[in-house]
Order: C-alpha cells, then structure tokens, then sequence
C-alpha cells in the first residue's frame, strides 16, 4: 500500500512537471485594442483645433464614429483571420462571441457616422435634417470614392440583417455564411473613401501610413492564415475519408486518413473545419473536434446528425477527397493547472473529452470523466471510454435521466459527494450551452473557481 | 462563463460611446487654445472661432495673415495672406482638399480664388463653377483671415502695430528660477508677468511682494532698467536678467 502510494506521489509529480499552464492572451490582446481605439481618438482630437457650433459638433460626431468604425472593422475582419494566437490561445469560440460582438458594434457605428456626417453637410450647405436624403445622393454623387463607401455600406447593411438571430436561425447556414463572405468586398469598397475624404487622413500623412498598415496587415494575415496556409496543409497531407462508422443511432464517427498526419500539430480536444468534397457538400466546411488523439495515419472525428450537413456524413463514401483547416480550440492540455482533471461531456461534447481522456498525463486516480446523456444507449463511444478507463486507472461516470424521463441531478452536492476533492481540479467541460451552464454554476457552488473552468461553446 | 445579458450590454455599449463622443465635443474649446494663449482677443459675434493665429511677427499692417480653416465636404480649406501696409498683396490656400477628383477641382480653383482675392482685397469674390463647395470654404477663410486683419491693425497702443509676447531666457536664483513673459506693442512693453519665480515659504512670499512691483516697473521703463524691490534682491535682480533677455529677443 505504502509502495502504491509513493509511486503514485512520484508520477504525480512526473506530471506536474510537465504541466505548463498557459494564460490566455485575451488581457493583454483587449488592452492593444483598447490602446488603438485610443490612438484612433486621439488622431482626431490632434486633427481638430476647435468646435465653433452645432453644424461641427455633429461632424464631429461623424468624423469620430466613423474613425471608430474604420479601425474597428479591420479588428472584425481580423478576429476571423484564423490566427493561431487567437484560436488556439484564446479559444475559436470566444472570438466567435467577440467578432459577433465588435461586428454588430461596428455596423452601428457605421450607421451613426452616414446619419451623422450627412445631417452636418446639409446643415453645413444650409439646408435642414429634412433634406438628408437628397444631401445623401448629393455626396455619393459627387464626392471620390463614395459610390464605392455606399455599395460596401449596404453590403454591411445586409449582412448584419441576415446575422440578426431570428433571421440567422431560419436561414440555411451555407446561404448565412456565403452572405457574409461578402464583408470581405464592402471593407474593400468601404475603405477607400476613408482616405480620400478622411480629413485626418489628407492633413497627416503619418495617420494615413497607419491606416494602410492596419489594413495591410489584417489583408495579409486573411490571405496566409485563411488560403495559403489551409492550401499547403492539404495539399502536404492530402487527407480522404477510410471509414464511416455509425456508433449509436444518430452519431457517426468518420475515419481520416492521410499523410504524416502527427506533423499537423494537432492537439486531443482540437479540432478542424472539414471540407468533404463530395456533392452537395463541397461549399461549406464545419467545425468538428477530433474524438481521439490524432495518430500518424488516422484522425478520427465523431459526429451527431443534427444539421443537414452532418446528415449527410453518414452517406459519404470511403475515398471521398476531405479539405480540413486546423486545428484550431483551446480546450487543450495547455490549459490545466493541476494534478487532477475533471472532464465533463454533455451529449456529442464527448468528442474532445474522449481524446482529452485518452492523452491527458496522468496517475491513476488523477483523471475523472462524467458524460451525461439521455438514455444509456446515447452514451456513444461507451466501450472505449471503458476501456481507456480501465488501462488508465481513470474513473468514467455516467449520468442519464431516469426512465421516467426525470434530469439527473448534477447538483454542487452530488459531485461534491461523488468527487470529494472537486475544488483542487481543473475542470474541461464540452456540451450543449443550457447544460454547460448549469454544470458551471453547479461547479462553481462546489467550490472550483472560475479560472479552473475550461470550457468551449459555440452558440452565439 | 458568465451569463450573457444582450440588453444590458446593448444598453451599456450605446450610453458609453454616446457619452464618450458627447464627453470629447464638449472638451473641444469653441475656440483654438494656441491662438488665444498666445494674444487673448476676444472672438466676434457670429464668425467662426479663431485658428492658426498670425504666423510670425507682423509689423506696421504688413506680414501674413491666416484665416481659419472652414470645413467643407471635401476637407479643409485655409487661406494666407500676405500683407503689405493694409493691402493683400499675395493670397494662397495652405489646406485644401487632395486626391481623385477633390484634389482635382482645388488645383482648378484655388489659383484663380486666390488671384480674385488679390485683386477684390475683400471676400467678395465669384464661385469657381465645378468647384462651388471648395469656392465656398475659400470665401469662408479669407473673410475671417481679413477680419483678423483688421483687429490686429486696430489692436495695439499705436493703432498700427501687431502685439505680441516675448518669453525671456529662465534666470536661476538661489530661491528658484525667475522667467518674464512681455507682450510688446508698438516698440513699447504693454504688460509684463512672471511666467516663473520661485513659490513656497518665504520666497513664495517675496515673490509676491516683488514680482507686481517688478511688473509694473517693467511696463513703466519699458527697459529692464528697473530698481530691486527690497527685501528680494535675488528675484528683483533674476527678474531684471530675465527682462533684459526677453527685450533684446524681442529687439531681434
């Protein structure tokens, strides 16, 4: 017993060693952007001697908002350039909520600076709001680069439209994302009267350099991050589907297979955006986590049918050509703090828990995983998850509603009582957002603090 | 994961950047502070706030004027004048909108608005057609360039000449530096001030008992030939020092 107990004291600190938490970059990135809004702001303060009345104070307003908007925007764009940092540091998911956010924010601004700066030049060429529409034709008429400003802005207009939740939900999610593939062309057509008009552009060439540089580099980073780097991946392990295997009813795994597949540098709870180029299939690519740790030949994804696309997984054919762009989460070993790991799945958000349970580093005793599901027979990959317990001394709990149909209780009490220790461990935890809340909740009640909760949730 | 509250953070983000925007407009001053530190006058009624200022020393109703900016849809327009005893003898626009078809119309209208000028010396001037926004800005400019004119030319004891200030050199003293600051008009020191002497304690003291003094000596001689107040001998003699470097600056 004594000898069990050292040596499990002694792997323990094995592990420990090798556990290298990594913080998130997030403070650090949401001050840089707070700290250009500033620089933004202070451009056209520098620029602006003096407000003498009304007619200034509301193009004022516009020159500000629109500022705003302009580097804002390159921000939105930015934040779904796939950068490693981001995605993989941060997490995709919460810089999804981010573009989410700052894009909305950035359509208002976009908005305000038009109605703004419109109303100011009407009262500036002495006529009144009334005549703002007119005004409004005047200037796309007349001034450079403004019939471009005004396609871009009602692209803007029609992609925020199509994002607004009830419209997004009842459109198909391929029409959605084609939509907003046009924000790429409405920046373009947007930005070039920011220069030619800008007044703080034409008066400083130093703010003008600034500008180009930030559009510049965001440009570069899509065209790297986004084609070519997604172009060599592919073409350097050339990925096709081995197998599909259909697990329970209504979740299917597919088998990948490819070339030097572990040089892709993908971690057990990433995943990757798939392509099947199959028909029907093609055009639209979707994130799905990598259910088992990536093998030198084989990557394996789970999915649940749920949408059309993941329907149609289940038809695919051995050899269908696969285009995947990756890997990108957070929800890695990375994250963890602590000996001992606490694994929470909810449903399909087994998936990267499987692989994390797999792989993470661990004594026997350390790691615990909880899947709740529905009915026993919704417990896909069961007999893995069984097994990889039993070789690795990990304890794997369940939690299914009663036949009844009545909730499970994961209550602060019960995993208090089924997990005595809960405080000391880190937490990974995948499901859908109502139950990951509620688990979240539950864990923090029991005593783990919020900073120890690594969880990943795609739903806006 | 905190929960999410879309209403509240809607809420929240429209009251922050509506206060933000109005909180940086308000801050703005109606009218340019460089311009108005340099030679307080008072703005006129019903024309736009002053800014730029004169540039350089004008002496006698001659040396450059500029007006202010005035927005237009395009950009800035800005006028300079150069005056020669009360008349325009050159008239140029130093801001005016650049780039595609704007910078296109200013290089259309500006010569001619600027020769118009010369030969109108007031702002009476006709609209270059094709480039009515840019004309108007133009007019808008040179209009409040000759306004100043005209106050600067009537400003001043002599009725002719342009004040302006004179800093002199820093003189330190046992107690602290001692700087003076004159506004000459004229060929004659119109006001005199410390824009540094020692603060604190006793010679914060002395400091008020001498420097009013020393400023009124200072505008009374109109040299730096001026008695020490007693009792602050060592800021009465960095005041003189102090004086004396900003006469012969102004001299200069």
């Amino acid at each position: 017993m004594t000898t069990t107990l050292a040596g499990g004291r002694a792997a323990r600190r094995q592990t420990m060693r090798r556990i290298r938490p990594r913080r998130s970059p997030a403070v650090p990135l949401l001050l840089a952007v707070w700290a250009g809004a500033a620089a933004v702001l202070w451009l056209w303060w520098q620029n602006t001697p003096s407000i003498a009345d009304t007619t200034g104070r509301i193009l004022g307003a516009g020159r500000i908002t629109g500022l705003l908007a302009g580097y804002l925007m390159a921000l939105v764009v930015l934040q779904m350039a796939r950068v490693p940092a981001l995605e993989r540091r941060v997490g995709s998911d919460r810089v999804a909520r981010w573009h989410a956010m700052s894009g909305r924010y950035t359509l208002c601004l976009v908005l305000a600076h038009v109605f703004l700066t419109m109303w100011g030049y009407a009262l500036q060429a002495g006529k009144s709001l009334g005549d703002i529409v007119r005004q409004t034709v005047d200037s796309v008429e007349q001034l450079p680069d403004m019939g471009k400003a005004a396609i871009g802005t009602g692209l803007f207009v029609v992609i925020g439209l199509t994002s607004i939740g009830p419209v997004r939900r009842r459109l198909p999610y391929d029409a959605w994302y084609h939509v907003h593939l046009l924000t790429y062309a409405a920046v373009f057509l947007t930005f070039w009267h920011q220069i030619s008009t800008g007044n703080e552009f034409a008066v400083q060439p130093a703010a003008k350099t600034f500008w180009y540089g930030l559009y510049g580099a965001v440009t570069a980073l899509v065209l790297w991050y986004r084609i070519l780097t997604p172009i060599r991946l592919n073409l350097r392990h050339r990925m096709r589907v081995e197998a599909v295997i259909e697990e329970t009813p209504g979740i299917v795994s597919v088998l990948i297979g490819g070339r030097r597949l572990h040089r892709m540098g993908a971690e057990a709870g990433q995943f990757f955006r798939w392509r099947f180029l199959a028909p029907g299939m093609r055009f639209s690519s979707h994130p799905y986590s990598l259910s088992a740790a990536p093998r030198p030949d084989t990557l394996r994804i789970t999915v649940k049918a749920i949408g059309d696309h993941s329907a149609r997984l289940r038809e695919l054919t051995p050899g269908t050509r696969v285009w995947a762009e990756g890997p990108y989460g957070a929800l890695t070993a990375q994250r963890r703090s602590r000996g001992k790991v606490l694994l929470v799945a909810g449903g399909v958000g087994i998936t990267p828990m499987r692989a994390l349970f797999e792989t993470l580093p661990g004594a026997a005793g350390d790691i615990t995983l909880l899947y709740r599901a529905n009915t026993t027979q919704d417990l896909a990959l069961w007999d893995e998850l069984a097994a990889i317990a039993e070789e690795r001394g990990a304890r794997l709990m369940y939690a299914v509603n009663s036949p009844e149909g009545e909730r499970p209780d994961i209550s602060a009490e019960n995993l208090r009582r089924k997990i005595p220790d809960i405080e000391s461990h880190d937490v990974f935890m995948c499901g859908p957002p109502g139950f990951a809340q509620s688990v979240f909740e539950a864990l923090r009640e029991a005593g783990v603090p919020a900073r120890r909760i690594h969880h990943e949730s795609f739903e806006m | 994961m905190r929960k999410s509250h879309p209403v509240r953070r809607v809420v929240l983000a429209t009251a922050a950047t509506v206060s933000g925007v109005v909180l940086l407009l308000s801050l703005k001053p109606a009218s340019d502070p460089a311009a108005a530190g340099a030679a307080p006058r008072q703005p006129a009624a019903g024309q736009e706030a002053p800014q730029g200022g004169t540039q350089g020393g004008v002496q006698a109703g001659s040396g450059a004027v500029t007006g202010d900016a005035a927005q237009t849809q395009y950009g800035a327009v800005q006028v300079r004048l150069t005056v020669s005893a009360g008349k325009i003898t050159e008239a140029e626009a130093v801001q005016a909108p650049k780039g595609g078809l704007s910078g296109q119309k200013t290089e259309l209208a500006v010569p001619r608005l600027n020769q118009q000028a010369v030969a109108a010396q007031s702002a009476d001037i006709d609209v270059v057609s094709g480039a009515t926004y840019t004309s108007e800005g133009y007019k808008k400019s040179l209009q409040s360039a000759l306004d100043k004119m005209q106050k600067e030319s009537s400003s001043g004891s002599s009725g002719a000449a342009q004040a302006r200030t004179v800093t002199g050199e820093a003189v330190q003293t046992q107690y602290g530096p001692v700087q003076v600051r004159i506004t000459v008009g004229a060929g004659k020191i119109t006001k005199a001030e410390a824009v540094q002497a020692p603060t604190g304690g006793l010679s914060g003291q002395k400091t008020q008992l001498a420097v009013p003094r020393l400023n009124q000596a200072a505008v009374a001689a109109g040299t730096a030939d001026i008695d020490a107040v007693s009792g602050a001998t060592y800021t009465s003699s960095g005041y003189r020092q102090s004086l004396q470097s900003a006469l012969d600056r102004a001299g200069g």
